[in-house]
């Protein structure tokens, strides 16, 4: 049980912003590792760090023991970490197949002549990409929207479509940004037990969340931060009954004690 | 009008041999059915152009990036052959690959400072680029000749048979378009062409799925660099004589234009494009100066009636709100997607 | 050494016609959010326009300004209405396309309208001289100059002291928050539009005066220097705009010392190159207000 994804004392300042402020934390493989947080405690920056998007001002991210947070994000990505996006970053006008296709670029390796003459590589590579992305969206349950345009779908399956396609990198390590937003209560659950699933497959898997019911439920370690700060990491019962936490979500006094309790 | 074209593409599944041969044959037959030199110098513009414009619609409609200033490959290419060929009697069909490699080689030269530039941006540089290869080749007197352009440009050879004639070069310009079309068309259906799509579609989202973007866009710039200088070098030998006024940024926005007219991210839009276009040019020439009007309004035209051209990629970000039914409440509050997306929570 | 500083003094007046230029440009730019390609054209008109009223009324250089300044408003209506009402929603390239189009159709029209050749402008500015010791600075110089600064002041009071100016700068930075503001965005857009346009066409009744040549084809060259300004300015930023201009006449009076005239364009282009690779937030500092 080795950790998986490290993060050391990582700070990312814009101007004179604090947004993320010297947050360690560490995810094991194998975990599902939920990053909680009001609005605006750098959440998604904390996640837009860690896949590459942004640089952080101050400290480094570690990927297997590896230093990954000077690297770009395509090259984190081909390292085994595949993320969503909070609002959804999907290729709206291509099918859910072509989407998920795209995901399988690094797993194939076609160049200029294979696809000109039609080489073995490319027929290879082509049947792997179909083959594999009809499986993965079967297991996702998208086998019935396969050929629909992406952009058509409802919100909550455009957001199955974006882990799908995330799942295609077949990574280490899958970052879902608020993956239940905008999900009714019955998807929300779906979601919950196919995170489940995801995980027993011996997917490691972080996620930023605002239902606490959703969080609390499936994951197993949980990182509280507030205004970029980390204040709590532990197990879900660690974070229920810590102080801190309560007081960044409840605030302090005689009246917030008693909605606790 | 969407009815339509839906209609031509199911007519051509359906019969897409018989498609194939027929027009085949007709295109082979042609310069013996109108063997006048008038005729055929049209249809070998609309290859020609063809050609030009598919190269500049890989750029503009399979990456989205906004190149502007084809003329300057197509210069580049144009030259290059003509230079190897008048200094050092370089064998045409050698020359060809070699131009298309230094015009690609020219691409990358200015792709890779442009990488971060968004849309504008790099439009505007290809622009300059194509003025300053212009220019130059206006002001570089002892390797380019000057304003006197370079003159007697030897005409090619295939098996001792010597092609001077449009007739001739209708085949030229034929095989070329061929196979530009041919080539591409694998490039788009694979990984490399899905790399581009998304690419074009959401950057933010490539990058996120281990697309190296910086490297395909390059590659990208590349390869529409390379068909243009390829039809640069069969261009020169075919006019004989080449000087810098082919080249000028009315020439680029020509070539822009039959892309936008024809539609962007197809295949067939660009050549769709050409015919119209040069076809266009014939039917006005009466009204000589006016013609260059009659584009304008009619490039206008397309953008308020149809963003995407004529039989463009009607899905796809390059049509906006207005090419796909449905308004995509996400795409227009970020004015367009692709630009700017913020990542910031 | 003489030749030089008559260079400097050369590019300066040549600079400060430039920043009339890309000020013009950075309030369109600025205000309505895309990037043109038809600002040569409308420069080229406000020296058209200014030359049939010199040539009608007589050397007047109030009546000129006054002439150039309306005809370019109206084709930045022109341009306004077909090239940007439509498309605020739609993808940026849509809207540039239509303003190369736009572009294409005023210099053709211009070139059936006022005949293709070059035109020898009137001498409406007396051709003399002032010696400051061995450098010389001629008359139209010395207006030219006058005249871009009482622009320049002109415009930052416009935009800084009155109300049109406030609504401007608030549509310039978020439309649909002047929008829920109760300002009309479309109107506010248009004006800005014209107002920018207006100051291009000024600029090109200075250039024909300054260079004593006018022609339907002359627009094509300034465009991309007043878009190379204010680019070099940092796009929507009307001083450094100003500054890139001056910057850019310089350079290129310059430049034509050390090589010949013909590459003159090949050094404002290199320049606008070589700055959007190096610096493509230009002077400004301030980021994320590029369109």
């Amino acid at each position: 049980m080795g950790s998986l994804l490290e993060a050391k004392g990582i700070c990312k300042y814009f101007g004179g912003l604090k947004a993320v402020e010297d947050v360690s934390m560490h995810i094991n493989k194998g975990d599902v590792f939920g990053i909680i947080g009001p609005n605006g405690a750098g959440k998604t920056t904390f996640f837009n760090i860690c896949s590459g998007i942004y640089t952080p001002t101050k400290g480094e991210i570690l990927l297997n023991g590896d230093k990954i947070s000077h690297l770009k994000s395509e090259q984190i990505a081909q390292r085994g970490m595949a993320r969503t996006f909070q609002n959804i970053q999907l290729f709206k006008y291509m099918t859910v197949l072509e989407n998920v296709k795209i995901g399988f670029h690094i797993h194939t390796k076609t160049k200029l002549w294979d696809s000109v003459l039609h080489t073995k590589t490319f027929k290879e590579d082509e049947e792997f990409t179909v083959q594999k992305g009809l499986e993965i969206i079967d297991k996702v349950g998208l086998s019935k929207y396969t050929d629909t345009m992406a952009g058509n779908l409802a919100y909550g399956i455009q957001r199955k479509v974006e882990i799908a396609r995330a799942l295609a990198l077949d990574p280490q390590i899958l970052l879902l940004d608020e993956p239940a937003a905008g999900m009714n209560p019955q998807e929300t659950q779906e979601l919950m037990e196919f995170i489940k699933i995801l995980n027993a497959d011996g997917y490691t898997i972080a996620v930023i969340e605002h239902d606490m019911k959703f969080v609390m439920n499936s994951c197993n370690r949980i990182l509280v931060l507030n205004f970029g700060q980390k204040i709590c990491e532990g197990t879900p019962d660690d974070v229920k009954s810590n102080q801190q936490v309560q007081e960044a979500y409840f605030g302090k006094g005689i009246i917030a004690g008693e909605a606790v309790k | 009008m969407k009815n339509i074209i839906q209609k031509c593409k199911e007519i051509y599944i359906k019969n897409k041999i018989i498609i194939v041969v027929l027009a085949a044959i007709i295109t082979l037959v042609l310069p013996v059915l109108v063997p006048k030199s008038y005729f055929m110098g049209i249809m070998c513009r609309i290859l020609m152009y063809a050609t030009l414009a598919g190269s500049l619609n890989v750029i503009n409609g399979y990456s989205g990036q906004m190149c502007i200033g084809q003329a300057g490959f197509f210069c580049i290419g144009a030259y290059c052959e003509a230079i190897l060929a008048t200094r050092f009697g370089i064998n045409f069909w050698i020359i060809i690959p070699l131009a298309g490699l230094v015009t690609a080689i020219v691409g990358l030269g200015i792709s890779l400072p442009t990488l971060k530039m968004k849309g504008i941006y790099l439009s505007i540089v290809t622009l300059g680029f194509s003025e300053i290869v212009r220019l130059t080749a206006l002001n570089w007197e002892s390797v380019t000749g000057g304003p006197m352009g370079i003159k007697g440009i030897p005409t090619p050879n295939l098996f001792g048979f010597e092609i001077s004639n449009s007739k001739t070069y209708y085949f030229i310009f034929l095989a070329i378009a061929i196979l530009f079309i041919f080539v591409t068309k694998r490039v788009v259906k694979s990984r490399i062409g899905r790399a581009w799509l998304a690419i074009r579609e959401d950057q933010l989202a490539a990058k996120s799925l281990g697309v190296e973007v910086p490297k395909y866009k390059a590659f990208n710039f590349m390869y529409g660099a390379f068909w243009a200088g390829v039809v640069g070098a069969v261009y020169a030998p075919y006019v004989r004589f080449i000087d810098s006024t082919f080249f000028t940024l009315d020439e680029g926005f020509n070539i822009l234009s039959m892309v936008i007219i024809g539609g962007q991210g197809t295949l067939v839009g660009p050549v769709c494009g050409s015919v119209i276009v040069n076809l266009l040019t014939e039917v006005l020439r009466p009204i000589g100066e006016w013609r260059m009007v009659a584009y304008a309004i009619l490039i206008i035209v397309m953008m308020w009636w149809r963003p995407q051209g004529l039989v463009g990629a009607s899905d796809s970000i390059l049509a906006g709100d207005k090419g796909n039914g449905k308004k995509l409440e996400k795409s227009k509050q970020k004015g367009g997607g692709a630009h700017g997306v913020s990542v910031r929570s | 050494m003489e030749y030089l500083f008559n260079q400097i003094i050369n590019g300066l007046c040549q600079g400060s016609i430039y920043a009339l230029m890309a000020v013009g440009y950075s309030v369109v730019v600025g205000v309505v959010g895309m990037v043109t390609f038809t600002h040569g054209e409308v420069i080229m008109i406000g020296a058209f326009a200014a030359f049939y009223i010199f040539q009608a009324f007589g050397n007047n250089l109030l009546l000129g300004l006054i002439a150039s300044f309306s005809a370019s408003w109206l084709i930045g209506m022109f341009v306004y209405k077909v090239c940007y009402e439509r498309f605020f929603n739609a993808p940026r390239h849509i809207s540039l396309i239509c303003t190369i189009g736009v572009s294409m159709l005023i210099k053709n029209l211009a070139q059936i309208i006022f005949g293709p050749n070059q035109k020898p402008m009137l001498n409406v500015i007396e051709n003399k001289f002032f010696a400051l010791g061995t450098i010389q600075i001629s008359l139209v110089q010395v207006i030219i100059i006058i005249t871009v600064v009482v622009l320049a002041i002109l415009l930052s009071l416009f935009i800084n002291k009155t109300r049109w100016g406030i609504s401007l700068r608030a549509v310039s930075q978020d439309k649909s928050a002047s929008y829920l503001m109760g300002i009309n965005v479309k109107r506010t857009a248009m004006i800005g539009n014209c107002v920018g346009c207006g100051f291009g066409g000024v600029a090109g009744m200075l250039l024909a005066i300054y260079y004593q040549t006018l022609s339907a084809t002359m627009g094509s060259s300034l465009g991309m220097k007043a878009f190379s300004s204010s680019v070099l300015g940092g796009l929507t930023d009307i001083r450094c705009s100003a500054l890139g201009g001056l910057c850019i006449g310089i350079i290129e009076n310059l430049g034509i010392t050390i090589t010949s005239a013909s590459f003159r364009d090949v050094f404002a282009f290199g320049f606008l190159i070589l700055i959007l690779i190096i610096k493509p937030e230009g002077f400004a500092s301030k980021k994320g207000v590029r369109p």
